[in-house]
């Protein structure tokens, strides 16, 4: 058991590439930390960088109590489980799992004892005899935990491991590894570029970009307060729309948003003295698609700040709608109730819950708060 | 064109073609147990009552040759080189693939080239080297046979390992191996249809040369070929009865080994070119 400190860690590659751009974070023991972004913003060279697989540029990273910037990956007592699963293909289940427990010279009856406690755990004791090509996706994942288990390292390090398995099997694994999760209380650092994940999954969220870190918080706090509309963007699905809008105050001194032809009040709960210095500019209103709404309740609920928009194209999801939305030269997705009665090529009035609009500096793409 | 037909001239082919390289295989065995004058005189025909010989050639050609000496001397240096090329061009296979730099690169493309190289290019310059350096005896000529084995063998290697996802060295990594047991325990598990397939073709190519051990070693140290070659006395006569027996005796084993071993040829040799 053993927290992690990254500090002011960098990876630059031989040719000036930077990947990971002064990473701070402090995990917890025990803590599920989840890294997330899209492909190329350096995520999994962090993990990589923690396995010891790769060389840590700047930084230093702290695993307990130690420094192991230069501790090669089998002193760190970590435990990595892989994208490819990467089992060793020429050795069955049971062999595949022991295989670290055998290169410490732990006594035979207990590597069989954690083996087949490991393999309980996951329900693969039917399999430890065969060889990992004769194994399906799911179990070769479910090994591929079971050789982390079994040697109970400080560190969990997961590297997408979901991601090449099916929508069913991949939302079924979830739930396992949080299970699993809480049964070991071992740190876990997982690395995904599946929001869902993440916002399932972590006690906490690292949401990464070009290699640097955007934001560090609680799953609801990064879905309520993105610091930016790259995280607003990323987390949440499907994604928060962006207008941009002009930012009015009236004589009376309230402030109205004028996206398009209609306009939106700004409430008492997202004003800011920041926002004043905007008076008169261009900024952009994120609203989430649930946030949009097109029935009467809320229209008559939010009567001051509807919007008036074409139906594109109407997505039942089963227990709800999604309409894809033209406004203006803007297009929005709202995420409406099943029963809505709203088609394609409609024209439909939609309420705005102005209390969770979330605003973002037009050039620099920051919130404004 | 239907099926059967298709099928029924395919077939025709391919047994024509069995029947060619099997052919003059099939006459040094028949002529093996036919006495010296019937070789010369009815080399097609199978023995009979009064060309049979029995096993006279064979105990005559195993008298002359010392073939035993040389089965010996045969043995060592195929087991020895067979084991040399194996294990080197794997390793270097390993770190020119895994670690890739300039000088990695240009490696591999020294290798690459010296299966361009033709022998005959090389071997009088190579022989006179060897002889410098003390190679000319039955372990030096392992290293020599390294060398001349290691091209193509690193390059089927090298093939193979692109093919292998780095991800298994680095689990091995975290595992607890450093590099020689992920190499041992992990990457050359992995590789065993490659290694076979390189044990074999050099197995064949080794047991089978005459120009090299005959330049290198000469005649202190007879391999099988050169030792067989020695049945041609002076003058042109030739023990033909003795020669088609030892011929017989030579190819035996890398026969045995070919048989064994060749289903993983076709895999050592596809499974290079999955990722190449």
């Amino acid at each position: 058991m053993a927290g992690i400190k990254l500090q002011n860690v960098y990876k630059i590659y031989s040719d000036g590439f930077t990947a990971v751009d002064n990473f701070n974070l402090d995990i917890t023991d025990k803590e599920f930390i989840v890294l997330v972004g899209p492909s190329g913003c350096g995520k999994s060279t962090t993990l990589r960088m923690i396995a010891g697989l790769e060389e840590i540029s700047k930084g230093e990273i702290t695993i307990g109590d130690r420094v192991v910037n230069k501790i090669p990956p089998k002193d760190r007592n970590i435990a990595m489980v892989f994208q490819s699963y990467a089992l060793y293909p020429n050795k069955n289940v049971y062999k595949n799992m022991a295989f670290s427990l055998e290169l410490h010279k732990m006594p035979k009856e207990e590597i069989r004892e954690r083996v087949m406690n490991a393999a309980k755990i996951l329900d693969i004791e039917h399999l430890l005899d065969r060889k990992p090509r004769a194994l399906s996706g799911g179990q070769r994942q479910r090994v591929a935990l079971g050789r982390a288990m079994v040697r109970n390292p400080d560190v969990f390090l997961l590297d997408e491991p979901l991601s090449n398995l099916d929508a069913k099997l991949r939302a079924a694994m979830r739930t396992e590894i949080i299970k699993l999760h809480h049964d070991l209380g071992t740190t876990f650092i997982y690395v995904t570029h599946d929001q869902t994940e993440a916002m399932t999954m972590g006690d906490r969220i690292v949401v990464m970009r070009d290699g640097v870190v955007q934001q560090v918080d609680t799953p609801q706090r990064i879905y309520a307060h993105p610091v930016n509309m790259f995280v607003a963007g990323f987390i949440g699905s499907p994604q928060m729309n962006f207008i941009a809008a002009t930012l009015i105050q009236k004589n009376d001194g309230s402030l109205f948003l004028n996206p398009g032809e209609n306009t939106i009040p700004v409430p008492e709960s997202i004003k800011s003295e920041a926002l004043k210095s905007y008076i008169g500019k261009q900024i952009i209103v994120g609203i989430r698609p649930e946030d949009i709404s097109d029935n009467s309740t809320a229209i008559s609920e939010h009567k001051n700040s509807v919007l008036n928009g074409l139906v594109e194209v109407r997505e039942l999801m089963g227990s709800e709608a999604y309409l894809y939305i033209k406004y203006g030269s803007e297009r929005l997705i709202a995420r409406v109730d099943k029963s809505s009665t709203a088609k394609a090529d409609d024209t439909v009035t939609l309420a705005v819950d102005e209390n969770k609009m979330h605003l973002f500096d037009k050039e620099t793409g920051v919130r404004i708060e | 064109m239907n099926k059967q037909l298709r099928n029924a001239l395919l077939y025709s082919l391919l047994i024509l073609f069995a029947a060619a390289f099997v052919f003059p295989v099939f006459v040094v065995l028949i002529n093996s147990f036919k006495s010296k004058l019937y070789i010369s005189s009815e080399p097609f025909t199978l023995p009979d009552a009064e060309s049979f010989a029995g096993l006279e050639n064979y105990i005559s050609g195993l008298e002359k040759t010392g073939f035993l000496a040389s089965f010996g001397y045969s043995l060592f240096i195929t087991v020895g080189s067979v084991i040399a090329i194996v294990l080197f061009s794997s390793m270097t296979a390993w770190y020119i693939t895994r670690v890739r730099n300039k000088l990695t690169s240009l490696l591999y493309y020294a290798f690459v080239f010296s299966m361009i190289v033709p022998f005959q290019m090389v071997m009088f310059s190579m022989s006179k080297i060897a002889n410098i350096l003390y190679l000319d005896n039955p372990i030096g000529i392992i290293l020599i046979y390294l060398g001349f084995g290691s091209g193509l063998s690193v390059f089927m290697f090298s093939g193979f390992i692109r093919s292998i996802p780095i991800e298994i060295e680095e689990a091995a990594m975290i595992d607890g191996c450093g590099s020689l047991r992920t190499f041992f325990l992990v990457v050359f598990p992995v590789m065993r249809p490659t290694a076979i397939t390189v044990a074999i073709l050099n197995a064949m190519w080794i047991w089978n040369d005459y120009l090299l051990p005959y330049l290198v070693i000469g005649s202190d140290y007879k391999t099988i070929p050169i030792a067989i070659q020695y049945l041609r006395g002076g003058y042109g006569s030739v023990d033909m009865g003795a020669m088609m027996a030892m011929l017989v005796l030579a190819i035996v084993p890398i026969i045995i080994f070919y048989l064994r071993g060749q289903k993983y040829i076709i895999k050592g040799v596809v499974a290079g070119a999955v990722k190449g």
